[in-house]
């Protein structure tokens, strides 16, 4: 690449046709080749790229050939963006050896998880040469592989900023601050639900939720007046529901989802038959 | 450090470029270390979430966390410093200060002695590569350092020699 | 008082050359870092003092470094109409000596290392010192410095870096004066494209072609920036040349951002650098209080300003994107390019970054043009390179010579060889990222292709000499661990690959190691080098790859045993 070379234009909405292993496929110029590879089900590993957050290239297994000039080059196919021609191969003997070579290296950093250990598996690597790592106090059960998925899901899409990169280079972990709890998570659960090796633990004793991983941060859960049972944050309800205009009326709010579907049904059933004596209909 | 103090500092810092680091920074200069407090002071005047400082402070090895003693020994280990013997400057003053020998490359952290006096640790570079091996303790840098003549430099700032 | 007219500029040159060549004998101490760590802050205030109490009539200045770092602390002696006369090795009890020496219009003959008649500024003005003491060798009779082609230290260690009028009188902001009232910007970028100027800070990339493509982007707001955070270990050049002539680097700064149409910009420095952070603080006042920087700068019409805006101690930050992020706040893990810097940079703006040194080279361009220029160097190779010759060497020091010389030339011409005659065995050029180069490929020459075919890089220009006592499997675990601590932690093959590959070479170290190892030391290697995402990572295991290649059997005789 030169400095020339601009990153894909974004916005622009030309469709344009690159070549991913020799078969031609249609995309939107300045697309992310991933995106394209998943949409199109051709195969690329990757650990570290979700559509809604900022690429980061962190992983490196998702690197792919692109092909110039006669020459193979290669790069990260998560922040690779579509221009017309692009023509790409998603395995060459090369490729191939350094990705089994980050897996053996995942193996080491992530010995406990079973989705790396299935992962390496496809690629024939089954064992590793590296040191591994048993850490018995890590709150992320040897699991985490730094691909940074939470961090940025908290920031960007929750804007909480409750965790983030602690320490570097090979000391880098993902903490909140001081590793203790931190007042500010909502308890949303978003970083459990992104992260790639379900490294996240999260557990819902009776009426709190503990964020184990982050410091055993307790959140308090809202109690559904109708069926009693603890279904969300508190704090959580109150963002989201501080967020939604014209308010909701409180009766709703405080009910679990279940409770209040069943309670809408029957509302609507008794606006169709004319009777409002129900209840309140300021939804 | 008061909160006037650190209000100063920030206003200091106007401009938004290089402005946290600045700030961090001082407080580092002032306090010799970063307390706890004062990052969450920070946080709440500058509406920056604590995990977003808490990152900055321990990706960026110019701040400490921990007090650090009333001289702070640092040891360059560039290369040309590696090449000179570095490596021997730094056991000896671990041993000189009663510190376990390898903790400070081990930890890469600084370490301090016993009774608060001293903290030793390790710089990548000074850039005073002409007079390696080079130490410098506090704002103080000393070229051409020999295990020998540690105990000397040490002396200036109060140490002893310990009778066993 | 700010210059407003040509008038005015001369009329502050005279201010300067007055205080350069006083009528009264004056006596300069080198105070760089280094300098001034091995006595000569003690030497000069105990000048400073004798001279108060003795009531002398001598004019004392601190200066910069000349480079010879070996001889330190050096002392000047200029008397009117005499040559300027170093002293070199000067101790605290020598200052006596000195002063009665000067106060008799003589100099401590058996402290002199060397004379200058007349010095060549090359920013149109030469500085006639005058002739006398025959008995002390010429500055070119020095080998240490008569091979050497000084063009970016060519005020180090003569003039005072704290006194903008010393470096107005040697002609400095001369060419800024020139292209701000009389050149076109186009004209000031034409130039420094066809100078042939290649990017100091290692990569080497065309600085007129950066600056063309930034100038080209269309934005409400540009920057440019100096990268000042000199990591490499055993690289010192970037910190002598702030320490030794700050208002060069502004200089250089100015007609960047008259090219390129900028109304700001930064200097990123390293925390560890604080005498050349303050030396900046105060060039920088002092060019503003000149009109020199600011709004309407020489009464141009243009206007410019620079901040400072200093690191926190990481080698990544001298990356392109980590150095932007860290600059707005944040940590320093790199960001994959594209976007570059030149379409993204600062703030989202195009932002042109260059070396300290390669702003450094933009002056004397303006000032001299492309044709005298381009005379010095290599194809493709233009100009000086400024090294450290630092190590298992007998003359440590700072070496500027033309791109294009032979390692021989530096290391045993200058440098003559190892330290106390041991025989030399390597080098290491371009720091953590570079490699280590044999003695038997020392007629290799320093220019950043012929480097890079050997397996090293040019990097910032540091040059670590080593002897035959040197552990080459040592070195590799050095620069490894090194880099290992420096790594950001973002991408697997630096964070965890750069680990692996230390604990392999400590087990070798401990002669635990088997041919396997080996194996997989070049293997790891390699995977780190094709797939980590930033320089540093790419780079980090060139020291481990070189001594496979050039010293194999070090490794193999510790497999073995």
């Amino acid at each position: 690449m030169t400095d020339e070379e601009v990153c894909g234009t974004k916005g622009a909405l030309n469709q344009v046709t690159v070549t991913i292993n020799g078969r031609e496929y249609s995309a939107e110029e300045g697309e992310i080749l991933l995106g394209v590879a998943i949409r199109e089900n051709v195969e690329i590993p990757h650990l570290c790229y979700e559509a809604s957050l900022s690429p980061s290239g962190a992983c490196r297994l998702c690197m792919v050939g692109v092909r110039k000039k006669g020459k193979t080059e290669m790069t990260t196919s998560c922040t690779l963006r579509v221009t017309e021609g692009l023509d790409v191969v998603t395995e060459t003997p090369e490729i191939l050896r350094h990705r089994k070579m980050l897996l053996e290296l995942y193996l080491a950093e992530a010995p406990k998880s079973e989705v790396i250990k299935s992962l390496a598996a496809r690629y024939g690597v089954t064992k590793t040469r590296f040191f591994k790592k048993a850490e018995p106090a890590d709150p992320l059960g040897n699991k985490c592989v730094l691909c940074g998925l939470c961090v940025r899901v908290c920031n960007e899409i929750m804007g909480g900023g409750v965790i983030s990169f602690v320490n570097r280079g090979p000391y880098t972990v993902v903490a909140t601050p001081f590793f203790g709890e931190n007042p500010i998570c909502l308890g949303c659960g978003a970083c459990a639900q992104v992260c790639p090796t379900h490294a996240i633990e999260i557990e819902n004793p009776g009426d709190e939720r503990i964020m184990t991983s982050w410091g055993k941060t307790r959140v308090k859960l809202r109690q559904c007046p109708v069926c009693g049972k603890y279904y969300a944050p508190d704090i959580l309800a109150e963002t989201i529901y501080a967020k939604i205009t014209p308010p909701l009326s409180q009766q709703i709010q405080d009910m679990c989802p279940d409770c209040r579907r069943k309670y809408l049904a029957k509302q609507e059933v008794l606006v169709k038959s004319g009777d409002f004596s129900g209840g309140n209909n300021h939804v | 450090m008061d909160e006037k103090t650190l209000d100063d500092i920030i206003s200091q810092y106007d401009a938004p470029s290089g402005r946290l680091l600045g700030i961090l920074g001082e407080i580092q200069n002032r306090e010799r270390y970063i307390p706890r407090e004062l990052l969450e002071m920070l946080s709440a005047k500058l509406k920056i979430p604590l995990s977003h400082l808490y990152s900055l402070v321990t990706f960026y090895s110019f701040f400490s966390l921990q007090p650090v003693g009333d001289h702070r020994v640092t040891v360059c280990m560039g290369t040309a410093c590696h090449v000179k013997g570095a490596a021997a400057i730094l056991t000896t003053l671990e041993q000189l200060l009663c510190l376990p020998e390898g903790v400070t490359e081990e930890t890469r952290s600084p370490v301090t002695t016993e009774d608060n006096a001293f903290t030793l640790e390790i710089a990548r570079c000074f850039g005073a590569c002409s007079i390696a091996p080079v130490l410098r303790v506090d704002n103080h840098l000393y070229g051409y350092a020999t295990p020998d003549g540690l105990p000397a430099i040490l002396e200036e700032y109060g140490w002893r020699k310990h009778e066993d | 008082m700010k210059i407003k007219s040509y008038a005015g500029f001369i009329n502050r040159q005279c201010v300067g050359l007055q205080k350069l060549k006083p009528d009264i004998p004056r006596i300069t101490v080198g105070l760089a870092t280094c300098g001034a760590a091995v006595g000569g802050t003690v030497i000069f205030e105990r000048l400073k003092r004798s001279i108060e109490e003795q009531g002398l009539d001598i004019s004392l200045i601190p200066t910069g470094c000349i480079g010879y770092c070996r001889e330190e602390p050096i002392v000047t002696i200029t008397h009117p109409g005499k040559p300027l006369v170093l002293l070199h090795r000067v101790c605290e009890d020598d200052t006596d000596e000195i002063l009665r020496a000067v106060a008799s219009g003589s100099v401590p003959f058996d402290k002199a290392l060397c004379r200058i008649e007349a010095w060549d500024h090359l920013m149109g003005c030469t500085v006639k010192y005058g002739t006398g003491f025959d008995q002390i060798p010429l500055y070119d009779e020095i080998p240490f410095f008569g091979r050497q082609h000084k063009v970016i230290l060519r005020d180090a260690g003569l003039i005072n870096p704290e006194d903008v009028d010393e470096f107005l009188a040697v002609g400095g902001y001369s060419a800024a004066y020139l292209a701000l009232t009389e050149m076109r910007p186009n004209q000031v970028l034409d130039e420094v494209e066809r100078s042939g100027l290649r990017g100091r800070g290692g990569a080497g990339f065309p600085a007129g072609l950066k600056w063309r493509i930034t100038k080209e982007k269309k934005s409400d707001k540009k920057y440019i920036i100096c990268n000042a955070d000199e990591g490499d270990p055993g690289a010192y050049m970037n910190r002598n040349e702030m320490e030794s002539d700050p208002h060069m680097l502004i200089e250089g700064m100015i007609l960047g951002a008259y090219a390129i149409g900028v109304e700001e910009g930064l200097i990123y420095i390293r925390a560890e650098y604080p005498l050349a952070i303050k030396r900046l603080t105060c060039a920088l006042e002092q060019a503003r209080k000149s009109g020199i920087l600011g709004t309407n700068i020489f009464g141009s019409g243009f206007s410019f300003d620079i901040q400072i805006a200093t690191g926190a101690g990481a080698f990544v930050c001298g990356e392109s994107t980590a150095l932007i992020a860290s600059i707005e706040g944040r940590t320093g893990r790199p960001h994959p390019r594209p976007p570059r810097l030149t379409d993204a940079g600062l703030w989202g703006k195009p932002t042109d970054l260059n070396n300290v040194e390669t702003w450094c080279n933009v002056p004397v361009i303006i000032k001299n043009g492309v044709d005298w220029y381009t005379e010095i160097g290599a194809e493709n190779n233009t100009g000086t390179k400024v090294f450290s010759l630092v190590g298992d060497v007998e003359r440590v020091g700072l070496v500027e010579v033309p791109l294009g010389t032979s390692i021989n030339t530096i290391v045993f011409d200058v440098g003559n060889g190892g330290a106390e005659g041991k025989p030399v065995k390597a080098v290491q050029t371009g720091g953590p990222s570079g490699g280590c180069i044999p003695v038997r490929l020392f007629d290799t020459t320093v220019d950043f292709e012929s480097l890079n075919a050997i397996g090293s890089i040019m990097g910032s220009g540091g040059i670590v000499v080593m002897d035959e006592d040197t552990n080459m499997v040592d070195i590799a675990r050095y620069f490894i661990s090194f880099a290992t601590g420096e790594s950001c932690g973002k991408c697997i093959p630096c964070r965890e690959g750069l680990k692996h590959t230390l604990l392999l070479l400590n087990r070798i170290l401990a002669g635990k190691g088997t041919e396997t190892d080996l194996v997989t030391l070049q293997d790891l290697s390699e995977t780190i080098v094709a797939t980590s995402l930033c320089g540093l990572g790419q780079t980090a295991p060139n020291p481990v790859l070189t001594t496979l290649a050039y010293f194999r059997e070090e490794y193999d005789a510790l497999v073995k045993s």
